[in-house]
């Protein structure tokens, strides 16, 4: 049974999100809105740079994150799997870590792992998870992680689960 | 071309402001759309029950927002060695249609490696919208050069 509520979900609990293969001009047009140096918008300029070639901005990658939790969570409801019930919102996220250039071509999977969990006197209804989120490359590399946090519903009072 | 900006030229202490971006709607759909398909961030009256009150811009919209101010008023100006994440970002309010940021960032901490030419600085960086409420707090280190000798 999947859990539906912050109550339900237990530290170290892991999901597999997915993975995702970044091109040349999805990096680019990324970069050229919101993260415009020049290795990551133009392919001569990088090849001078201490890269040695265009690589995706490391906001990019995370943002990649985002989409592919979202599908898995569509993919859950679709299948009539009861995930938590997220409230889409979040406080923040902690030790954002870049560690590898994603280059064009590459594909990176996604996990992400339960790693807390807390109350919020602010709003009994509902709960804290931490969650350690990953991207690793074909080979394997940690290439990519955060720690999210998210609101999840708690279980209302009264339903004993 | 004004000379760039070394690690010498980030003492703590030293503030920085950068903006203006002005977030549109269209923009608001546009990245929820490819990057966070929730309700809130792409659908007015979904969102207006939602937990936010209102639409509402994706969390990592706004993280990527604030990198662009930080690019061009910081790191394009800076003889750079990249960047390799962030320490810790806070969503603190909604980022709303119409909404105009202001990033400001102030030099928190500075330390030259001891055995390269170069020095680590830590940035912590507050964006404002025009109700001068902070939207978004955030610890952003970069490595910079330094100047010659």
């Amino acid at each position: 049974v999947s859990p539906q509520y912050w109550d339900d979900v237990e530290i170290g609990m892991r999901r597999e999100l997915g993975s995702y293969t970044f091109t040349e001009d999805e990096i680019i047009a990324f970069a050229r809105k919101y993260d415009p140096q020049s290795f990551h918008i133009d392919p001569v300029a990088a090849k001078q740079s201490m890269f040695g070639g265009i690589i995706a901005s490391g906001w990019h990658t995370a943002a990649i994150w985002m989409k592919l939790a979202i599908e898995g969570r569509k993919r859950d409801k679709d299948s009539g799997r009861a995930g938590p019930l997220r409230s889409g919102v979040s406080p923040g996220f902690e030790d954002m870590k870049w560690l590898k250039p994603v280059r064009p071509g590459v594909t990176l999977s996604y996990t992400s792992e339960v790693v807390d969990k807390a109350e919020l006197h602010s709003r009994p209804q509902l709960g804290l998870i931490k969650s350690l989120n990953e991207a690793r490359d074909g080979s394997g590399e940690l290439v990519m992680s955060f720690v999210g946090k998210g609101f999840i519903s708690r279980r209302p009072k009264g339903d004993a689960g | 071309v004004s000379a760039l900006l070394h690690f010498e030229d980030f003492p703590v202490g030293r503030k920085f402001e950068c903006g203006l971006y002005e977030v549109t709607k269209e923009e608001i759909f546009e990245f929820a759309g490819q990057f966070d398909p929730q309700p809130h961030h792409l659908d007015e009256e979904a969102a207006k029950h939602s937990l936010l009150g209102g639409l509402s811009a994706s969390g990592w919209h706004v993280c990527a927002i604030t990198m662009r101010m930080f690019a061009d008023e910081i790191i394009l100006k800076t003889a750079n060695r990249g960047g390799a994440g962030a320490r810790e970002a806070r969503w603190m309010k909604p980022v709303r249609p119409g909404d105009i940021l202001r990033l400001d960032v102030e030099v928190v901490d500075a330390k030259p490696s001891q055995s390269k030419p170069i020095g680590f600085v830590t940035f912590d960086c507050r964006v404002f919208n025009q109700r001068e409420q902070v939207a978004l707090v955030s610890m952003t280190p970069i490595i910079a050069k330094r100047s010659a000798p």
